[in-house]
């Protein structure tokens, strides 16, 4: 047999499932994340939303009660931020020309 | 491993055919064109694309129907698939900057304590 085809054969039958196996074992010992893992990133992402929404809105309130109050944003003029605060800008607008 | 928002699902609502791609886009966030471009390069060049577009058409179940609420749960989800970690850092950046903002209203009325001179205003 010519070393050719052992080498082929070796190739095949042994390097090959080496390669595989190497990277199925890799692929499960990576960071792979849990049902509980699930739940505490669903918790978490929508506290940080509802956070996020009412600091927004207390911001906006006590910018309206003090206009020399400037809240510093680091992500500042986002669309996601801006729709609804438009919508609580509008209400407020209402709310002080219907007062005096 | 039943954790539904980590599993791959066949999107049957975007599908062309039985929404393999359309779900490997909701998984990866990779537009579905190239998912499909793929599928079909692998078939000419191997032959292998269309086996395993069956294969994983008949191993994923359906995607639910309201897994997400909007687009930005969705790609939130996207993220955590692709680095759970990096999510996690950034869920704590997004805690860090509300407790920056806090602190700013909270200093904001300690220091110039608004209602106070707004009071001595109108005594005077």
């Amino acid at each position: 047999m010519d070393p050719e085809g052992v080498f082929a054969i070796l190739a095949i039958f042994l390097g090959l499932p080496w390669i595989i196996m190497h990277y199925i074992t890799k692929w499960k010992t990576a960071a792979t994340i849990t049902t509980d893992d699930e739940h505490l990133l669903e918790e978490l992402y929508q506290l940080a939303r509802r956070l996020d929404e009412r600091m927004d809105t207390v911001e906006r309130l006590v910018g309206s009660d003090n206009p020399e109050f400037k809240p510093a944003r680091i992500r500042h003029d986002q669309d996601i931020d801006n729709e609804p605060l438009r919508e609580l800008d509008r209400l407020l607008a209402e709310k002080k020309g219907a007062r005096p | 491993m039943n954790s539904p928002r980590t599993t791959l699902y066949r999107d049957q609502q975007n599908a062309k055919l039985m929404g393999v791609c359309s779900g490997l886009e909701d998984y990866t966030g990779i537009n579905a064109i190239w998912w499909r471009l793929a599928f079909v390069v692998l078939t000419i060049s191997t032959g292998f694309g269309i086996p395993i577009y069956f294969a994983l058409g008949l191993l994923a179940s359906k995607k639910p129907d309201h897994l997400y609420v909007d687009r930005d749960e969705q790609r939130y989800w996207q993220r955590v698939r692709q680095s759970p970690k990096r999510t996690a850092r950034e869920i704590r950046a997004r805690f860090r900057d509300i407790d920056r903002r806090l602190a700013e209203v909270e200093t904001y009325y300690v220091t110039s304590n608004p209602r106070l001179s707004a009071e001595i205003e109108r005594l005077r």
